[in-house]
């Protein structure tokens, strides 16, 4: 499927109001019942458990199977290992084939889908009924499973009273417990005349050769009771040493798919049992044939990085609370759906769309905190992009973007300094509503901010004393060096470091007057920051020197939010600086999947706050601080003389809401009544865990918060993401927005300029007069004059 | 524990007694086949069933006990069936079952309304114990754990009871029974 086509199909999905409705919905009371059901257990604790057993097993998973080969063997049952799909689908229709078999009845098997087993047991010529409800209502309208535990959550009842009107050739009403009981009448009689039944299993134990499959139905029972001839079959990833392992992951299962305790039936099986031919023949022993399928899991087991994706249970959490599958459903993934059925469609089903499906990834990195297995998803799928684009590539424009454009700092800030005065024809009080040709997408249900007149770095540069030293002494050097690219970083770093020690001293008076035109040229920039005067700003005798990473939406669009940081850190006694040689994060190269471009931006700004000489370093955005904390180290770690700089400027650096909060006591704040919500950007509360700082720095101003419900769902921004998926992105910021309304509050406070242009877009567009403001925005108004 | 247990297990939907011995669970039994309107019973004998002399109870309640032909029909056939368990979860309201004998399976699925007889002295605190003691010996062919009656949400989330296994499951917990331990 090609970019187009997923853009396409993704419109055709949103279109499915009864898909958005159904699966919002569920998503919603699934994360209360879930926390309800969770109550007095440590998931954390658990799931560490459980991704330990799983993990343990992916390292020893050829040894686990032979095992499990083996004692299942000594009780009696017949083992065959599939290599591939095909190889598994031929065994279990020569099976049928030879012993004369009519009728198979299935109950709900994931690896059986991933095999199309049924599609090819129907070509052979074999009939095979599904009998998980479900299930069968999809077989029956010749679908595919939308999602791992609930198949037809996509289908109205009216739907599937058509769908059952055609299969009984009569007039079926849409009453939920009469289907029901019509599906118990139908299907019964198939388990009685069925020659063979084939289950899946959720565990499968090496030690004891034992199987365990979870059901609500009972229709798993009656498949592995009823036909004398039984086949399971069992995902290599589904082994575990001892029988006692089965107890952790059958407390995270239920819990985390359907938010119960335990499911109506737990079934464990151990080699083949009494049974009963369609004869009425007795059988002390049926036949048990275990289909141990591999199709991709070997070489999973083998990756270093993807192996993790072995401890996954397949609760499908991950889907539930995803805010991209709860919009397009089954067409984020293909067998497997969500942000797993990614990874697992690379490895298991079709790696070409896997690397196309991936894209639909947020990255809001929700599911991380729900997954029973332990799974940094948001990784894994950051890597499947990573090993795309290396494959397959990335269009000569973007790819030019990147490495031409954003690595190379000076020229990246011309063209947004020339896209300001470009923008002019479309922008209307700071804002546009639309623009032309292929760049429509990004005013699409949104209305974009402007690019500022003149920039943060330009603003801070205008500031009387050490501030401007810094900033100009560090872009002189830059320009003097002749070096923008990652080679710059030692001889910028040396030649920068004399201005930016020159930063404590006390400005000389040629430069104040520098400062000074700078300033009245930029008076209208001011106002329109909401800085009546910035020479009040810098303390007498600095605590701290702290470094403001800016990034590039703060720096070029919300200027007025660095303005607000520096008013905020000035009241509390610290120095600001803002090195001019700091460009992009890297984090948009990253993420796209070009990490080269992300490790030299990363150079680039280490090197810049090196010269500077800083004690701290503040940003004001959580995916800055992300890129500056976490990903610098790990993308330098294998640099001999790049890692343990990268790592001393990541102990350094601090989110704004943070750090401030650590001060909150010595802030000269001058509370003022007013009611806000609180929007948690997805890289503050998940990647550095930070949700209660803001909200009480906002209660101390004299605010009080209105949550939204829930506050902590995406707001679908993701960077580019609202660039190649409009119609989804706006899908998301649409639930984000009934949120925001819902509270009823005047102001939205975040913490992330990105989710700021996003939802201030969003609102801006249905014509609300709810603000969105930044958390230091917010204090730096309530300061103490 | 035992309130524990009932706590859980009502609230999946399992309906909960308990006796004080054989005589008051004749009398129990007998009044819950009739009151379910079964006119077919199906049983698994076990010794716990054998000291309630089930046939006398089952024609008390007007119901007649199936015992002739295949055990495919007789559990098909049955509107009750009826059978023992051996261990029961606290923590969680499960009843577990060694199902490894082919009507045990089929007369607890296939009836609409399962009646479960449970000794008090089974019941264990939590799902962990129970998979520990069960690790300690054979594991058996078929372990059935059943936590209330069939349920699906599988059209619209809206929870059905009763699909293809029991809608109704009853489970009758004796304080005191006759040839203890041999169950």
């Amino acid at each position: 499927m090609s970019a187009k086509d997923l853009r396409q199909k993704s419109r055709e999905a949103l279109a499915n109001e009864n898909l958005g409705c159904a699966l919002g919905r569920f998503s919603d009371s699934y994360v209360v019942s879930r926390e309800e059901i969770y109550r007095g257990m440590d998931f954390q604790a658990l799931r560490e458990e459980v991704a330990g057993i799983k993990s343990g097993a992916a390292l020893h998973m050829e040894e686990l199977a032979a095992r499990f080969q083996a004692a299942a063997e000594k009780r009696g049952a017949k083992v065959f290992r599939a290599a591939t799909a095909q190889v598994a689908r031929e065994y279990i229709a020569r099976l049928a084939k030879e012993r004369g078999v009519e009728l198979i009845v299935k109950s709900k098997s994931m690896a059986s889908e991933e095999m199309h087993l049924n599609d090819y047991l129907q070509e052979q010529g074999l009939n095979v009924a599904e009998t998980d409800l479900g299930e069968w209502i999809i077989q029956l309208s010749c679908q595919k499973p939308s999602h791992m535990v609930m198949p037809a959550i996509h289908l109205s009842k009216e739907e599937v009273a058509a769908i059952f009107s055609k299969e009984m050739g009569r007039e079926v009403e849409p009453d939920i417990p009469d289907m029901v009981k019509l599906a118990r009448q139908e299907l019964r009689k198939k388990f009685l005349a069925a020659g063979m039944g084939i289950s899946g299993g959720n565990i499968a134990v090496a030690e004891t050769g034992t199987v365990v499959m979870v059901t609500n139905e009972g229709n798993g029972r009656l498949t592995t009771s009823l036909p004398p001839l039984h086949v399971i079959i069992v995902g290599l990833e589904k082994l575990v040493p001892r029988f006692t392992d089965v107890a952790p992951i059958l407390e995270v299962l239920p819990r985390s798919a359907t938010a119960q305790h335990i499911t109506s039936y737990v079934t464990m099986i151990t080699g083949p049992v009494p049974a009963e031919g369609l004869d009425g023949r007795e059988y002390p022993k049926k036949e048990l044939h275990i289909v141990l399928l591999d199709n991709g899991r070997t070489r999973m087991a083998a990756d270093p990085v993807f192996r993790e994706a072995l401890q996954c249970v397949r609760c499908a959490a991950c889907l539930n609370v995803c805010p991209v599958y709860q919009l397009v459903g089954g067409l984020f993934g293909d067998v497997y759906t969500g942000g797993i059925g990614a990874v697992l469609t690379a490895f298991f089903t079709n790696p070409e769309k896997a690397g196309e499906i991936q894209n639909l990834c947020l990255r809001c990195e929700r599911c991380r905190d729900f997954c029973s297995g332990n799974i940094d998803l948001p990784g894994l799928i950051g890597e499947l992009r990573r090993r795309t684009v290396q494959k397959e590539g990335m269009s000569a424009g973007q790819r030019l973007i990147f490495e031409k454009v954003l690595a190379d700092r000076r020229l990246f800030h011309s063209l947004l300094r020339l896209a300001a005065k470009a923008q002019k024809p479309f922008a209307r009080g700071g804002r546009i509503r639309h623009l032309p040709l292929f760049f429509a997408g990004l005013t699409e249900g949104r209305v974009l901010p402007a690019i500022a007149d003149r920039p943060f770095r330009d603003l801070a540069d205008s500031l009387p004393g050490p501030q401007s030293a810094g900033a100009a002494a560090d872009e002189r050097a830059e320009a003097a060096s002749g070096v923008r690219t990652a080679g710059m970083s030692v001889g910028g770093r040396v030649a920068a470091a004399p201005g930016g020690r020159a930063a404590g001293v006390p400005a000389a008076g040629g430069r104040a007057g520098a400062a000074t035109g700078g300033q009245a040229s930029g008076a209208a920039a001011d106002e329109r920051a909401g800085v009546a005067s910035v020479s009040a700003l810098r303390p007498a005798a600095p605590r701290q020197k702290v470094g403001f990473f800016s990034g590039c939406l703060i720096d070029f669009v919300y200027p007025q939010t660095g303005v607000a940081v520096q008013k905020v850190l000035t009241a509390l006694g610290m120095e600001m600086v803002t090195p001019a040689a700091q460009s992009c994060c890297g984090y948009p190269a990253q993420q796209v999947g070009l990490p080269d471009v992300a490790a030299k931006l990363a150079r680039q700004n280490i090197a810049a706050f090196e010269a500077a000489g800083v004690d701290k370093i503040v940003t004001a955005c959580p995916t800055c601080a992300e890129a500056l904390k976490s990903l610098y180290p790990q993308l330098l770690a294998g640099e001999k003389e790049w890692s343990a700089r990268a790592q001393a400027m990541a102990d350094k650096v601090q989110d704004f809401s943070s750090f401030v909060h650590e001060h909150r006591d010595e802030l000269p704040l001058n509370p003022q009544e007013q009611t806000f919500t609180y929007h948690d950007s997805c890289h503050l509360k998940r990647r550095l865990g930070v949700t209660a700082q803001p909200r009480e720095l906002l209660a101390a101003a004299g605010g009080t918060i209105v949550e939204m419900s829930p506050a902590d769902i995406c707001c679908g921004f993701g960077g580019s993401y609202s660039i190649k998926f409009p119609e989804i992105s706006q899908a998301v910021l649409g639930r984000k927005l009934q949120a925001v309304t819902g509270t009823g509050a005047s102001v939205v406070a975040v913490d992330c300029p990105g989710c700021r242009l996003q939802i201030a877009g969003g609102l801006a567009h249905r014509g609300s007069p709810v603000e969105v403001r930044h958390t230091a925005e917010i204090l730096a108004e309530r300061l103490k004059k | 524990m035992y309130e524990s247990f009932v706590t859980k297990a009502r609230a999946l939907g399992t309906e909960v007694y308990r006796v004080d011995d054989p005589a008051a669970a004749k009398q129990l039994i007998e009044k819950l086949i009739r009151e379910a309107g079964a006119k077919k019973v199906a049983l698994v004998p076990a010794p716990l069933l054998d000291a309630l002399d089930m046939e006398k109870v089952v024609s008390a309640a007007r119901a007649e006990l199936l015992t002739a032909g295949s055990v495919r029909k007789r559990a098909d056939e049955a509107d009750l069936g009826i059978t023992t368990f051996d261990l029961a979860i606290a923590e969680t309201g499960t009843l577990v079952q060694d199902a490894t004998a082919l009507d045990r399976r089929l007369v607890s699925m296939l009836p609409p309304v399962h009646l479960a007889v449970m000794p008090l002295d089974g019941l264990t605190a939590t799902f962990r114990q129970a998979i520990a003691n069960l690790a300690a010996g054979e594991i058996p062919g078929y372990l059935a754990f059943v936590s209330g009656p069939s349920r699906t949400a599988d059209i619209e989330r809206v929870l059905t009871i009763g699909v293809h296994g029991p809608g109704r499951l009853i489970v009758v917990f004796i304080d005191e029974q006759e040839g203890r331990g041999s169950r």
